[in-house]
């Protein structure tokens, strides 16, 4: 591609010069010859031919190549990064609730509920399946180095955690207190180990999605000075011709100008849609999807933290750690903070929705909080398990599903508004890279017989 | 994108993985696979060994003998009916007693998963005290409190009293009052059932587990043979660590130890007694008759045989050499 601009990019080089003239058939080895020959007007017509027949070509041939990989990157984008990083946000949000299911299973006594044994073994089953499809994608990803590190501590210690878990549960089935140190052992296991690293991995992940929508919406630099070579010399070749000729319109070179005027119009048109859509798909969809991930997993570790305090039975103090995230996540009375901000941030209604019966959630869920805090303090241990595990419409446990289901339910909204923006902008150019070749050999085949017409007068 | 090429991108990526794992070396010859020749094992949340484990003690103030506590009242009184304007007079009108417990230690005060009931040694002594003033042994709330909790709860009348395996000491009594000596704890040393240990002497640079902030890490650090503490959260995480293999051993009261004794019966309790840790049960410093009052409660109970009854139920035999007979009280007046 590259190549190809070499000989007509500079048209006063000599060698340019040389070579053209020999594609219309003159005698060419002598510098002199050649100059003579550039001085006269059938020699600058030839010139300027070739010139605007290899400038229209590689117009075309540009805006091929890129418009056909941009319209691929914005596949990509809908088709594989996404679930990609989807995927990593998978393995974040499963083994956060892995977490906080299996400590609710050991708070609710002996006996496991069958519920919550069977959402843990789904959450550990999930990680694992999103976990394969980090691993097929690692070696695609430009970020391989940053991404084995954080596949391999995820893969090594899923097996680890999970395995103490099964000892927390065994000894607590025996009521045996081991239990709960085996269990804050696992807990510390995924909050310092295993977490970190699939946040790690989804940030990657996030990252590449990111660069991924810029390439999609850079300017292209290439097709833009192309384009713009072509019209100036389309310009120029009529006003010699117009001075030269006294015939105002030459036909073939009007046609040619007509065609790069639609190659330019076309592609601003649907560069500009593509890039609008994009931006949605970055805004209300992946931009969204990430910080709604950040809340969703936040918001699991709160409840652990919670199940954990009430685990401990005094001995570990989890409940420090509880308020930082809760206030982190609804500020100071549930409204604020992550979630207040981004209900506010919202642009898409049905989003907004979703995320405002998040925040409602999420303000019942800490009152009630401390609701069970008080019950706690004043030695109703019994009571205040009851209520913290309580699926009840009035039990904590009930508005922690809402939550974690409302925020579920704006994640897929998120995704869906970006995979519906991302397909739109590829749409917008539809068609778009085979017609600005169409339109380049178009321009060259106007230019060559627009320009012959008049060579052919001097034969 | 088709099954096909997901698959093959699938291999493509499991091979690149473990080229990269193994810093892809040489151009010819196999590719070597990642080699993991031993994983670090997990270990509790917070555990620190060496010299971080160990907080110095500041110096025992000296005051004579602290397990010395006042002499019970000649005469008891009658349950429901306590002399009015006393401390019990008060628990009694708000008809129950609130007592400051462990829900966490095996044997002592624990709350059953199964039941949801807390019991124990510790717990059978509040109840012995409830049923002296109301003649009901069950009018007693628990309050679960960790151990850091026990003085300020106390000072802050959170609680009436503390049966939490809480050794009297010097330096607690400037905070609150002890009855007299109702268990006499030794700090002793828990090792697997298959180990040829024998002393704390023989684990010189073995890891040995202890709770953050108890005075046995200072014990163990001043062994001779220079054994290495290991200081955790809680108790129960040094179970874990001596379950995993981590530690060689778990030194603190044999009482502790003999819950997790209970617990696997794969470790056993072993050595002489490496500090006596007499229990009390503690009470707010100013509640002078409330002491007296307790103190005469535990003079009944180790009368009676109802203390040996307690140490039969919780303890039996899983201390070697401990003696089911109470403890003889010291009066300071």
């Amino acid at each position: 591609m590259v190549t190809t601009t070499a000989p007509t990019s500079a048209p006063s080089n000599p060698e340019a010069r040389s070579r053209g003239a020999a594609l219309v058939g003159l005698p060419t080895n002598l510098a002199a010859s050649l100059r003579k020959f550039a001085g006269t007007t059938p020699g600058r017509l030839s010139i300027a031919m070739v010139g605007l027949i290899l400038l229209s070509l590689l117009t075309g041939i540009v805006g091929i190549l890129s418009g056909q990989s941009r319209v691929n990157t914005l596949d990509d984008l809908a088709a594989h990064r996404e679930p990609v990083s989807a995927a990593a946000q998978q393995i974040y949000r499963s083994l956060s609730d892995a977490d906080a299911t299996s400590a609710s299973a050991f708070l609710s006594g002996a006996v496991e509920p069958q519920d919550l044994r069977d959402q843990y073994n789904t959450d550990i089953a999930q990680a694992g399946a999103a976990l394969a499809v980090a691993v097929a994608d690692s070696a695609d990803t430009e970020n391989v180095n940053d991404v084995v590190p954080s596949l391999t501590l995820l893969e090594t210690n899923l097996p680890v955690y999970t395995g103490i878990v099964e000892r927390a549960a065994a000894n607590n089935a025996a009521g045996y207190p081991v239990g709960s140190a085996y269990l804050r052992e696992a807990d510390g296991l995924m909050q310092n180990t295993l977490l970190p690293a699939a946040r790690n991995l989804y940030q990657i992940d996030t990252a590449s999605l990111d660069a991924q929508q810029d390439d999609a919406t850079s300017f292209p630099w290439l097709g833009a000075v192309a384009l713009l070579a072509v019209l100036v010399a389309l310009f120029f070749t009529q006003r010699y011709l117009a001075k030269r000729t006294n015939r105002v319109l030459n036909v073939g070179l009007l046609i040619a100008s007509i065609a790069m005027v639609l190659t330019l119009l076309w592609s601003a048109v649907g560069l500009v849609l593509a890039g609008v859509h994009v931006s949605t798909a970055r805004s209300s969809g992946s931009d969204l999807v990430a910080q709604l991930s950040q809340v969703r997993t936040d918001a699991l570790q709160a409840r652990t933290d919670e199940i954990l305090n009430l685990i401990a039975r005094g001995g570990e103090n989890y409940d420090p750690a509880f308020h930082t995230l809760a206030t982190q996540l609804g500020g100071k009375d549930g409204a604020g903070g992550l979630l207040g901000s981004l209900s506010s941030a919202s642009q898409d209604q049905t989003t907004k929705n979703e995320i405002n019966d998040a925040v409602n959630a999420a303000k019942s869920w800490f009152s009630l909080h401390g609701s069970v805090q008080s019950l706690n303090n004043s030695g109703d241990y019994k009571g205040a398990v009851a209520l913290t595990l309580s699926s009840a419409n009035t039990g904590e446990q009930a508005m922690v599903t809402k939550l974690d289901a409302a925020l579920d339910k704006a994640i897929t909204q998120g995704r869906t508004v970006f995979a519906d923006q991302t397909n739109s902008a590829s749409g917008a150019l539809f068609a778009w890279p085979i017609g600005v070749l169409v339109l380049a050999v178009i321009a060259a085949a106007g230019s060559a017989i627009g320009i012959w017409q008049r060579l052919r007068e001097y034969r | 994108m088709s099954v096909r090429r997901r698959t093959r991108w699938l291999g493509a990526g499991g091979l690149l993985l473990a080229a990269l794992l193994t810093g892809c070396a040489s151009a010819s010859g196999p590719v070597n696979l990642p080699i993991v020749s031993s994983a670090h094992p997990v270990s509790p949340v917070n555990a620190v060994e060496g010299s971080k484990a160990v907080t110095p003690a500041p110096p025992a103030p000296n005051c004579g003998d602290p397990t010395a506590s006042l002499r019970p009242p000649p005469s008891m009184p009658q349950p429901g009916n306590m002399p009015s304007g006393s401390t019990m007079a008060k628990i009694q009108a708000r008809g129950y007693l609130i007592a400051g417990v462990d829900q966490n230690t095996f044997l002592f005060g624990y709350r059953d998963p199964k039941t949801n009931v807390i019991e124990g040694f510790d717990i059978d002594m509040a109840h012995y005290v409830a049923k002296a003033i109301f003649g009901d042994p069950n009018k007693v709330q628990f309050k679960a409190i960790s151990s850091a909790q026990r003085v300020p709860e106390l000072k802050s009348g959170g609680v009436d009293i503390v049966a939490r395996t809480m050794t009297i000491s010097c330096a607690r009594l400037n905070d609150v009052a002890f009855s007299t000596v109702y268990y006499d704890a030794s700090e002793r040393l828990l090792v697997p059932s298959t180990s040829d240990v024998t002393s704390i002497d023989q684990l010189g640079g073995k890891k040995i587990c202890a709770a953050t902030g108890s005075d046995s890490l200072n014990h163990i650090a001043a062994v001779s043979s220079h054994p290495i503490p290991v200081a955790v959260g809680d108790w129960s995480d040094c179970l874990v660590m001596l379950q995993q293999g981590e530690v060689a051993g778990v030194s603190t009261d044999d009482t502790i130890l003999a819950g997790m004794v209970a617990q696997d019966p794969n470790t056993k309790i072993v050595g002489p007694s490496i500090a006596d840790e007499p229990y009390g049960l503690a009470m707010p410093k100013q509640d002078n008759d409330f002491v007296s009052f307790v103190n005469g409660v535990l003079d009944g109970i180790r009368g009676s045989g109802t203390w040996t009854q307690s140490y039969e139920t919780w303890i039996g035999d899983r201390i070697a050499g401990g003696s089911n007979q109470p403890p003889n009280p010291q009066y300071s007046n």
